[in-house]
């Protein structure tokens, strides 16, 4: 009997070691099928520079991480409850199985009830480009918006001096990137009381609200010295105004972003100075978080994207023009 | 809880390590087998693996070379086309009359138009005027044109091409577009006079590109261009490149002007293969990730792993089946042999092995069966030894009794009691006849009746008073043989242990008789009798050892019981003052089986 069972055995082993050859065709038809991660990117708005680039960066991730990613977005900026439409559409989305969220909240508190409820049944959430009021989230990716205000006080000092009557132009009342930057550029200026913030105003990220503002400003006053635009949109409503009142050089603008129109401005010196963000990190980083939290690899909490600060002289340095101007070919 | 638990896992680790009995034959050569089989298949595995890694590495790097090597073709050829444009246009320039004509622009015009890599076609004089350029552009006011490395540098080394690093260009009002300049020294008729120029030629990236993208080694391998300055004119991540999120260790490649090296990121090893594009300087970078590349490594790693997977167990089981085939009959041999220490020699092994095994079990076989004759020689030896020691003892008479019997003789003679002595001489006469008999053993029972009454006639005589007897005979019995003999030490025995003792008048009856198809003598007294204890030892071999009473009994049985076997013999019962009575069991012998007895015994 025992011998039986070892012919047996023996026979059983012949079997395995032919199949093994045929094994591994079989194996590489089933990496082929799996299912490609799907990853829902919501940001504020579908509209702008900004956003466009942060489209391209995760397009770039998704091509090299090989995932799928649905683009959505409300039609106006900041409009958190179409957001939370948008959000609750793709957890429950029933035919397309969401593995991850990207989500650039355009609030702090509205969204933490869909963000919370995607934590609850395991579905990464990546916020990029701005805070939100929760601790469910699996990574934060934002623009250093304090160090950035920090930059623009900094540059204004370089620029104007110790004393100066300045006009504060911002863009949505209660945004968090609003006031981080706002309070970076008051850490700065607020130690030399020479320079006077003569008016802080919002322009709703809406460029001929901006435009008419500060020319209203300027038409009145006509001590002011510089100008600190805190976004592109605001950036580019005052550098219109400036420029349309030829007052180049005799008020100094300070602009966020590095959109076209604002490099233009800057090679034209209506604008002496900007701090530009790294859209594009944002837009690949907060992909590349979702698929390495997808995949439970480690990811930080929190992560911090540099500004940088750019003038007429140094935009064209290889280092900066990458920055500055999209690279098509 | 836990004491126990662990203390069942020892206990069975131990049995299991017993059940492994290291020095078994089956054992070692599994083990031996297995540990042999495992080793070379290990070697040639490693062998192979080896051989075939590195050939499929060389393999590798041959095929990176050859895709970088045709990407620098494409490239030169592409590069030498450029050339050529800037060349035709120089030549045009060169011999025009006036750089102001329509004939040049039209030129121009459909290179620009018909090639859609070429974004602007320029030409500035010395001091950095625009002289003209397709499509018309205009130069912005802030632009800097003494200051840009295509323009300085042609002016400067004469004759020399240049191609620039990729750049913006930013001369032109409103285009921000990433162009790499190729600009030469040229000669211009301006106004009659002959004044050195520029001649620019942008040119975007699409035919770079496409040379490019396509080349992939494996899924995750791309190459890259870096001009000579390092910086990075192509790569398939540019945008990261640009943001600072990927790096390439472009100081390393700077290093190589063509060859390979190898690097390691991310615990992953990479083929880094260079080569230069003759007109530009650029080098040409492939990254190719080795595990890709030589796939067949892994597969093949994979692939041995399992083959010797596989061959161990099936080595494995070979091995335990031969190991078994080949100890099967030497534990077949064991088994009997334990038998035969056990004293069974009835083995008869058929064992179908091995030649070797087989011929050792014959062997065996004919050991075994000359032990079993050799032992049933001895024991017939022994046997026939005992009976003619038996014999020698039956003739032997008790010199006692002869003493005693003369003594009496003697003593009636003196008295004067002559028909006494008469009748004990007669008597002694025939007890000794009879004795010797012509030295027969088997005698008529009539006989041996004769002798039992002489016997006690000259006893009574001696032991005048002492005792009675009486004989009772069947006549069928008489008929039949007996071994001599055999009353008389019963009798014997009566007398001196159980009537001598008594205070009363003894009584010994014999009867002879057939009963149960045996023949019977009985010999009943009515003396002490004889103790429980030396009852049960009487007869058992032990008890001959012992000089004194229960001599001539034992010797009667024994001899008895060799003649005819275990179911003949005495039984002797007796109770303490009450009396003994043995009985002689023999088997009915007629005339003619004696004989044949007589020859067998002899023999």
């Amino acid at each position: 009997m025992k011998y039986k069972g070892s012919l047996l055995l023996t026979f059983c082993c012949l079997i395995i070691l032919l199949q093994s050859c045929f094994t591994d065709k079989n194996m590489n038809v089933d990496v082929n099928n799996a299912h490609k991660k799907n990853i829902a990117f919501i940001s504020k708005t579908n509209y702008g520079y900004h956003w466009a680039t942060v489209k391209q960066g995760a397009n770039v991730a998704a091509r090299e991480f090989n995932v799928d990613i649905d683009f959505m977005a409300p039609d106006v900026e900041e409009d958190a409850d179409e957001q939370i439409n948008l959000v609750n559409n793709a957890i429950d989305n029933k035919d397309k199985v969401v593995d991850a969220i990207v989500l650039a909240a355009s609030d702090y508190n509205k969204l933490v009830g869909v963000i919370e409820k995607a934590y609850q049944r395991n579905i990464p959430v990546i916020i990029i480009d701005s805070q939100v009021n929760t601790n469910k989230i699996s990574s934060n990716i934002i623009t250093d918006n304090f160090e950035a205000g920090k930059s623009m006080g900094n540059v204004l000092l370089d620029i104007c001096g110790k004393t100066a009557n300045i006009v504060i132009m911002s863009f949505v009342k209660g945004s968090i990137n609003a006031k981080q930057r706002e309070e970076g550029l008051n850490s700065v200026i607020l130690k030399y009381p020479g320079i006077k913030i003569v008016s802080k105003e919002y322009c709703y990220s809406d460029t001929n609200l901006a435009y008419n503002i500060i020319k209203n400003i300027l038409l009145k006053n006509n001590n002011i010295d510089a100008v600190i635009a805190l976004n592109d949109i605001a950036s580019e409503g005052v550098a219109l105004a400036i420029d349309e009142l030829n007052l180049e050089g005799k008020v100094k603008v300070i602009a966020f972003g590095s959109t076209t129109q604002e490099l233009n401005y800057l090679e034209k010196s209506v604008i002496n100075a900007i701090v530009i963000e790294n859209p594009f990190s944002i837009g690949y980083l907060g992909v590349k978080f979702a698929v390495d939290a997808i995949e439970n690899k480690k990811i930080p909490n929190k992560y911090l994207i540099e500004t940088k600060v750019i003038d007429k002289n140094n935009m064209y340095l290889p280092e900066n023009q990458r920055m500055l101007f999209p690279f098509v070919w | 809880m836990k004491d126990k638990i662990v203390e069942k896992i020892a206990k069975s680790i131990e049995i299991f390590v017993n059940s492994i009995k290291l020095k078994s034959i089956q054992f070692i050569i599994s083990f031996s087998f297995i540990l042999i089989t495992i080793l070379a298949m290990l070697f040639v595995g490693i062998a192979i693996y080896n051989k075939v890694s590195i050939l499929s590495e060389q393999n590798a790097i041959i095929n990176t070379r050859q895709i970088i090597d045709q990407v620098n073709t494409n490239l030169d050829y592409y590069m030498r086309s450029m050339i050529e444009i800037s060349d035709y246009l120089d030549n045009i320039i060169y011999y025009d009359n006036d750089i102001q004509n329509d004939k040049l622009r039209e030129q121009m015009n459909v290179i620009v138009s018909s090639r859609k890599d070429i974004v602007t076609l320029a030409i500035f004089s010395d001091n950095g005027d625009l002289i003209l350029s397709v499509p018309s552009n205009k130069i912005k006011s802030s632009a800097n044109i003494k200051q840009q490395d295509w323009f300085t540098t042609p002016l400067r080394e004469m004759g020399n091409l240049y191609f620039s690093s990729p750049h913006v260009q930013n001369i032109f009002e409103g285009q921000h577009k990433w162009v790499v300049s190729l600009s030469r020294k040229v000669i211009i008729n301006r106004n009659g006079k002959r004044i050195p120029g520029v001649l620019l030629v942008d040119m975007n990236f699409s035919v770079i590109d496409q040379i490019c993208t396509k080349v992939a080694f494996g899924k995750k391998g791309y190459i890259y261009i870096i001009d000579s300055k390092g910086n990075i004119v192509y790569h398939p991540q540019l945008p990261l490149i640009n943001v600072g999120l990927k790096r390439e260790n472009i100081k390393e490649v700077q290093e190589h002007v063509f060859g390979k090296f190898f690097d390691k990121v991310n615990g992953e090893r990479r083929l880094i293969t260079i080569e230069t594009v003759n007109f530009c300087r650029w080098r040409i970078v492939g990254i190719a990730y080795m595990d890709e590349i030589s796939t067949i490594k892994k597969d093949m790693s994979l692939y041995i792993l399992w083959v010797l997977l596989i061959g161990i167990l099936f080595f494995i089981s070979i091995s335990a089946f031969i190991s078994a085939k080949i100890s099967r009959p030497i534990k077949q041999l064991e088994k009997s042999m334990m038998l035969v220490e056990k004293g069974q020699f009835d083995v008869n092994i058929d064992v179908k092995g091995e030649a070797e095994v087989a011929q050792l079990s014959r062997t065996f076989n004919i050991m075994v069966s000359r032990i079993k004759q050799l032992m049933n020689q001895i024991v017939e030896e022994q046997e026939s030894k005992r009976i003619s020691e038996l014999n020698a003892l039956q003739a032997q008479i008790n010199p006692h009794f002869l003493y005693n019997t003369l003594d009496s003789v003697v003593w009636m003679a003196e008295n004067g009691k002559s028909d006494d002595v008469i009748s004990m001489v007669t008597a002694l006469a025939r007890l000794f006849r009879i004795s010797i008999s012509k030295g027969k053993n088997i005698i008529s029972v009539s006989e041996e009746i004769e002798h039992a009454r002489n016997y006690l006639v000259i006893q009574s005589i001696r032991y005048r008073n002492k005792f009675e007897y009486e004989f009772d005979v069947q006549e069928e019995a008489l008929k039949y043989k007996t071994l001599k003999l055999v009353l008389q030490p019963i009798i014997e025995n009566a007398i001196y242990h159980g009537i001598e003792y008594m205070v009363d008048k003894g009584k010994i009856k014999i009867s002879v008789s057939v009963t149960n198809g045996k023949l019977l003598f009985e010999v009943r007294d009515n003396g002490v009798g004889i103790e429980e204890e030396v009852l049960n030892n009487l007869l058992s071999y032990e008890s001959s050892k012992k000089k004194g009473s229960g001599v001539g009994v034992k010797n009667v049985h024994e001899r008895i019981r060799l003649y005819f076997g275990k179911e003949y013999g005495l039984k002797i019962e007796s109770e303490l003052d009450v009396g003994t009575n043995v009985q002689i069991w023999l088997p009915l012998i007629e005339e003619e089986k004696l004989e044949a007895k007589q020859n067998e015994i002899q023999r």
